[in-house]
């Protein structure tokens, strides 16, 4: 056994590298090919494309293409930094992928911990199957759901109005304060059942010798959740933070773009519809690309930066 | 392993064969019925079927048939940016708005060449109407297909802007004579207390305000009717200095908004004016419900005017009719005749279309008076009928049955962005349209309308308003500033002026404190720098007025 540690299995054959190459590459054609397809796609998709950002330097004209282009510098960032409406949208964005980003974590982790609880087995699957359904419908017909809901004479308002609660009905879209809430509240709705399949897997995963010792101990049930679940699910929820800080700024297009309106315009636009306003609608493609360039930057920031601060903690990392 | 392997290669293939194929639209054997594509970047107001009776019929004629594509939500500019951005266009596209960034992407053909080889094509505008289409290169790359006049006009609706109210209210109150803003609300509010509720007893909504994206001129572009300027949609020209006057900021533009501000506060205005789609308001409007607003008739007309009919709903008088409102009962020019040439958008051929010859021929063909028949009308002896002196006529049971949308997508085929005429038909006795067939719309009106119309002594929607002409050379100024873009410092201006006013319009309208909220609009309003696009449209009003100068004096 030390012995076989010692020297790796390469060098115990006494092979050389090229020979090993020969031996070993036949047998695994497969993985070869296959992971060369996927530096081909990767290569293709997403490194290709970025040629595209030359654009934000540019006074871009699609008639003349990238090369044919006039070279403006700076200027399209400039006019990006100097308009109250992009920092204003930047604002919105935030705002609402924290929000997001907070009460989704906290749904989808509270929730994985209570199905985990249900003892019978079949309520539990039912559960599970009803509650991640709504992230398979369109954000399309979500939105419609919504709309329709707090409508003047939805079912909410309609709900409102028979308990006595209000004796008008609330005008949910025409409140600037109730926005950020709604798209909130819509994203847990149609998301926190699928969120919390990766946490209910982690949990399985969980030494179940740990619970019989809780228990030998008298650990009651919310013990064992705080003392023993919460704990083993840590490197988990660490991992998956920091990827989903990196997408704090992609904070959602559809949904504010169609349930928005002109009167909440000011707390609804995010980053992603004021390129569609100002980039695709006005033709100005460069200007998109400089917002796209700027959010990606952030994005990648937010990343490493929330990744050092988890080594800094001595927690889990991503890279 | 092996029967996936299988599988996925022989899906693969039919995905290939299936993406050569679609590439090879327009471009068949011989005999074969070509099949053209085409985007309108507009919302239809019907969607035809692929199994359509009347397109297949002249597909049979012609040799040729076009799938129609629309807007099914956002605006012309994004769908258009995005085509461009994907590189790859259908056959015949109306950019609407976008129209321009099409010519500048290069993806337009030029009509030139091709113009005289069609006669049905060339005879559509006049030398010195076609030379108002040409762009910077000196080519023409689009036409109008709309609101050209074949021989006489015989406009009967007033397909444009105006104050509608519905005849109910009009009957109640004897068929007032309303000819302001402050009588208009008055009237409104007067109905609405003494009857709350419509006769199928739902609660009125006393006057709605559509604002959804595009569409809030409905809100917006008031002031320019109200004090008496025909649409010039941007801007108000001053016909004695031929200056461009700013709309936004008129006095008229301060007393509209109040009214409104002040309306709302009354409950007249409907709260959910600012937050419904255009869905919900047409919803709103078909129920009846609603008595007034402010909207183009192509906007509504066509859809709910049919429900009205497909229901039964109008016996109470539902229907809506325009008043010729403005600020202080001056003259006004809400109706603008003679049809308007509007040189910023139509019908054009991409670079993408293989078979250009064949997409000329096929517009050509359109205009042909055998297939405008069939367009327009229909089949002969199934949706319309001919008495012994020619005239053309339709029963009850066709008129019923042209008004049903289901009839509509699966028989009957406008293709209602293709060119077509109004005015009379080249057999010199009928319309070229139903609409306009002088027995026929009679026919056709609904009773509350026909009484409504007797008691004003008037024939049509259009004489409700008695508008008169003023506009100019240079009219409609909207035809430029439709195309603005943020390429230029003025179309920068504009795009902000946009903005600055759908998020304020609504609060300055639903403000407690309305001279507060107005300064502050005001203020936000002079910081988009407005001169910048008024300076741009004047340039353009200029070189209007000048290119129709020269022409007058190369005739001379």
């Amino acid at each position: 056994m030390a012995n076989y540690t010692s020297a790796s299995p390469m060098l115990g054959n006494k092979l050389s590298r090229s020979q090993h190459i020969r031996k070993e590459a036949p047998k695994q054609i497969f993985l070869l090919v296959s992971s060369a397809l996927l530096i081909i796609y990767g290569i293709v998709f997403y490194y290709i494309p970025l040629v595209g950002w030359l654009t934000a330097f540019q006074n871009y004209q699609p008639a003349k293409g990238i090369f044919g282009s006039e070279w403006i510098g700076f200027a399209k960032f400039k006019f990006l930094f100097d308009d109250k409406t992009f920092w204003q949208d930047l604002r919105n964005t935030i705002a609402m992928g924290v929000i997001n980003l907070v009460l989704s974590f906290v749904t989808a982790i509270g929730f994985a911990l209570l199905l985990n609880e249900v003892r019978s087995m079949l309520a539990k699957r039912f559960i599970q199957t009803i509650s991640y359904m709504p992230h398979f419908l369109s954000m399309i017909i979500v939105t419609a759901i919504v709309h329709d809901a707090l409508s003047s004479e939805g079912a909410v308002n309609e709900l409102l109005m028979s308990l006595k609660w209000v004796d008008q009905a609330i005008p949910f879209f025409s409140i600037k304060g109730y926005f950020w809430w709604i798209v909130a509240f819509t994203n847990i709705w149609k998301e926190t059942g699928w969120n919390a399949i990766i946490y209910l897997a982690a949990i399985t995963s969980i030494d179940p010798s740990l619970y019989e010792a809780a228990d030998i101990d008298g650990a009651g049930r919310f013990q064992k959740m705080w003392y023993i679940t919460l704990p083993s699910l840590k490197p988990t929820i660490i991992i998956l933070l920091i990827i989903n800080v990196g997408n704090v700024l992609n904070a959602g297009f559809e949904l504010q773009y169609i349930l928005g309106n002109d009167v909440i315009r000011s707390v609804s636009d995010t980053i992603d519809i004021y390129v569609l306003r100002w980039g695709i609608k006005q033709f100005d493609f460069s200007l998109g690309t400089a917002a796209g360039i700027f959010k990606s930057a952030v994005s990648i920031i937010l990343v490493v930066l929330s990744n050092q601060v988890s080594k800094w903690a001595g927690e889990e990392k991503l890279f | 392993m092996k029967t996936k392997k299988i599988v996925s290669v022989a899906l693969a293939a039919l995905m290939v064969t299936s993406a050569v194929a679609a590439c090879n639209g327009g471009k068949p054997g011989a005999g074969e019925i070509k099949e053209f594509s085409s985007f309108f970047a507009a919302t239809a107001t019907t969607t035809i079927t692929d199994d359509n009776e009347i397109q297949a019929i002249i597909a049979e004629k012609v040799g040729a048939r076009c799938k129609e594509t629309w807007l099914t939500g956002g605006d012309a500019g994004e769908a258009i940016g995005t085509l461009m951005a994907s590189g790859q266009y259908p056959d015949f596209i109306n950019g609407g708005d976008a129209s321009k960034q099409l010519y500048d992407a290069g993806a337009l053909v030029a009509w030139d060449e091709y113009i005289d080889k069609y006669p049905n094509i060339k005879e559509f505008y006049s030398d010195y109407d076609w030379d108002q289409f040409r762009q910077e290169d000196g080519h023409i790359y689009w036409m109008n297909p709309f609101d050209q006049i074949y021989g006489q006009d015989m406009t009967t609706e007033h397909s444009a802007e105006a104050f509608w109210i519905q005849c109910r209210v009009l009957e109640w109150d004897n068929y007032p004579t309303i000819t302001t803003m402050d009588e208009y609300f008055d009237l409104i509010e007067r109905y609405n207390a003494a009857n709350p509720t419509t006769p199928e007893g739902a609660a009125n909504i006393p006057y709605t305000i559509l604002c959804e994206d595009w569409r809030y001129f409905c809100l917006e572009n008031a002031p320019q009717f109200l004090d008496g300027y025909p649409n010039d949609g941007s801007v108000i020209v001053d016909v004695d200095t031929e200056q461009i006057v700013d709309y936004n900021t008129t006095p008229t533009a301060r007393v509209y908004f109040q009214k409104l501000n002040e309306e709302y506060h009354n409950g007249i205005v409907d709260p959910e004016s600012f937050t419904q789609t255009y869905d919900e308001y047409i919803s709103k409007l078909s129920s009846g419900r609603v008595l007034g607003f402010i909207d183009q008739w192509w906007d509504f007309a066509y859809t709910i005017n049919d429900v009205f009919k497909s229901n039964d709903t109008e016996q109470y008088g539902y229907n809506y009719v325009p008043l010729p409102v403005t600020i202080d009962g001056r003259d006004n020019q809400w109706n603008t005749p003679g049809g308007q040439l509007n040189v910023s958008s139509g019908i054009a051929i991409t670079t993408s279309c293989k078979d250009v010859e064949g997409a000329f021929k096929f517009i050509n063909d359109l205009l042909d008076q055998e297939i405008l028949d069939l367009r327009n009308w229909g089949v002969k002896d199934v949706d319309y009928c001919v008495d012994e002196n020619g005239l053309y006529y339709r029963t009850d049971a066709q008129v019923a049955q042209c008004a049903d949308s289901n009839y509509k997508s699966t028989h009957l085929c406008g293709y209602s962005y293709f060119p077509n005429w109004s005015g009379t038909s080249r057999d010199g006795i009928n319309a070229m349209t139903p609409g306009q067939q002088p027995s026929l719309f009679r026919a056709t009106l609904p009773q509350s309308v026909v009484d409504c119309f007797d008691a004003y002594g008037v024939d049509t929607y259009v004489e409700m308003l008695h508008s008169v002409d003023n506009s100019g050379v240079w009219f409609p100024m909207w035809s430029y500033s439709n195309n603005m873009n943020t390429s230029t410092p003025g179309g920068t201006a504009w795009t902000r002026m946009g903005e600055c006013k759908h998020q304020w319009l609504p609060e300055v309208v639903m403000s407690d404190d309305f001279d507060a909220t107005w300064d502050a609009y005001m203020a936000a309003y002079a910081e988009t720098e407005p001169e910048l696009f008024l300076a741009e449209m004047q340039e353009e009003l200029d070189r209007r007025i000048q290119n129709y100068n020269d022409f007058l004096a190369s005739q001379s």
